[in-house]
């Protein structure tokens, strides 16, 4: 779920930017420069893959996949759900304008968690590596949804009965998040292992 | 307002309000059901998945918002956009909403593009309409209606009021955003945002991202027709969500085998960090009078709000 515009006080919006602000200065500094033009491109791919809707009882839901950017991306995930938040911001209106450093960062700081969880919990088999991926694409969706819940608290008692459906609404979200997470894992570990292994895209041979 | 106790309504006229909730989804649903069947009998039903507007199809023009100097559009726009998020008053943010759809025809945008934003954003604040009067703690001075027989049941309208605000801002930044982004080419507004100190990595990241997705999108489609053609329906089982894992994990392969060619073809084509801008900023006069007088707009528009209602 995304924040929209009007939501959000004043002084969390502000606060969300400079939290934003500076966590992707930092994830910048921490990608060689050489590989930024490529976490773009990725981008693009996980922008459009967060378009797939997946079916749930009468309702569908879209993929959210902060888990798996945080797992292939590593410590640039958090620039590349930056730009993802902005241009789906600029292009939908999902996210409002002057909710995009809450947004990114409610999904981009558990992305960063999900990836360093992932490298914890990986082992050297396909099974660990489908559970660890199921613990990260899941964790990742329960700590932004803890972020989104906080956020909302933060404009006072009025919001709490909106928190507290947005997390009801989540729930549902973690299980798919999860199981799309260990499936996508589980094909890149037969067919392209290099990407898992690794805290950017590998460089050119 | 009044403090006497919740004010009792008989339950024809709770009835009689689910009908009209209901009569209005209805009419939405048709509505979208319609422009659903449109596009269905345009392509394969299933790709509305994955259907992206272009950012800058109104890029050319020559309104007041297209002529303006991109650097000062963007910073003043921001900043009127800023204060709006602020409002606090219906007054207000009526009025706001007002300054949006007249924004909407002073840059000659088509209305229908910014009515589908606004509906981006049904579901959310649809969330906050519903939630907010049923939740939201009665305070001394609240009005609060019950239903009789139902007494559990407790519509707080200070709730309301607040969802209302909301969604009606949410709503006036929603129509600014197109004169925002769309009244210029998107390169040319990632340019201004270069000469506004954002950093050029960033500049360039935001170029290449949104290209390549409709890259990807294309890519997208053409494995999502094969799978349809060999028999994929997606249902609510983990047998999609296996399937759809393996569709995203062979997306990703082809992404990143595809950002290797992407990145040496650049550099054969002599990229070495930096991007050529081809577009020169002028400031003029009559840019910073615009600019001056929506930013000074915006802020009477917060005092309005603290100070007058």
């Amino acid at each position: 779920m995304h924040i929209s515009d009007g939501v959000l006080p004043t002084p969390v919006t502000l606060a969300g930017f400079a939290a934003s602000f500076a966590i992707a200065a930092w994830s910048v500094r921490k990608t060689d420069p050489d590989q930024l033009p490529k976490v773009a491109v990725v981008t693009s791919a996980f922008f459009v893959a967060s378009l797939i809707h997946v079916p749930m009882g009468p309702t569908s839901v879209h993929l959210l996949l902060p888990g798996l950017v945080g797992i292939l991306l590593g410590n640039a995930a958090f620039i590349s759900i930056t730009l993802g938040i902005v241009l789906q911001s600029f292009l939908f209106q999902f996210g409002g304008i002057t909710a995009i450093g809450a947004n990114a960062f409610m999904m981009g700081a558990p992305a960063l968690t999900a990836g360093w969880v992932f490298r914890l919990l990986k082992g050297a088999t396909l099974g660990r590596h489908m559970v660890a991926a199921a613990f990260a694409g899941g964790g990742c969706v329960v700590l932004a949804v803890s972020i989104l819940a906080a956020l909302l608290y933060a404009g006072g008692e009025d919001f709490l009965g909106v928190a507290k459906i947005a997390i009801l609404a989540h729930l549902p979200v973690i299980g798919i998040e999860s199981a799309v997470a260990a499936f996508t894992v589980s094909f890149l570990y037969k067919v392209k292992p290099d990407l898992l292994g690794l805290d950017a895209i590998p460089p050119s041979p | 307002m009044n403090s006497n106790g919740p004010v009792e309504l008989p339950l024809y006229a709770l009835f009689l309000l689910l009908g009209g909730l209901g009569g209005l989804w209805l009419l939405s649903a048709l509505t979208v059901g319609r422009q659903a069947r449109r596009s269905a009998a345009a392509g394969d039903e299933s790709e509305r998945d994955w259907s992206v507007p272009t950012l800058d199809s109104e890029g050319r023009g020559t309104s007041p918002f297209h002529r303006w100097d991109l650097r000062i559009k963007i910073v003043s726009l921001f900043l009127f956009i800023l204060c709006l998020s602020g409002l606090s008053q219906l007054q207000t943010a009526s009025l706001a909403l007002i300054v949006g759809f007249g924004s909407i025809a002073v840059a000659r945008l088509p209305l229908r593009r910014s009515l589908r934003r606004i509906s981006a954003m049904a579901a959310f604040l649809g969330m906050f309409l519903v939630v907010m009067p049923l939740t939201a703690p009665v305070k001394a001075g609240d009005t609060v209606i019950v239903f009789e027989h139902l007494h559990w049941l407790t519509f707080n309208v200070r709730g309301f009021h607040l969802a209302v605000v909301i969604s009606v801002k949410a709503c006036a930044i929603a129509l600014l955003v197109e004169p925002l982004i769309a009244t210029a080419p998107f390169s040319s507004s990632v340019q201004a945002m270069a000469r506004l100190g954002l950093p050029e990595t960033i500049c360039q990241m935001l170029l290449l991202a949104h290209r390549y997705i409709y890259v990807f999108q294309h890519e997208a489609q053409r494995m999502n027709r094969g799978m349809r053609v060999r028999g994929f329906r997606k249902r609510f089982d983990l047998e999609t969500l296996r399937i759809l894992g393996n569709f995203l994990g062979m997306l990703l392969v082809r992404s990143f085998e595809r950002t290797q060619r992407v990145h040496d073809a650049m550099l054969s084509r002599g990229y070495d960090g930096r991007l050529m801008w081809t577009t020169a900023f002028r400031a003029t006069g009559m840019d910073w009078v615009k600019g001056v007088s929506l930013v000074a707009g915006g802020i009477g528009l917060l005092v309005l709000d603290r100070f007058w209602f």
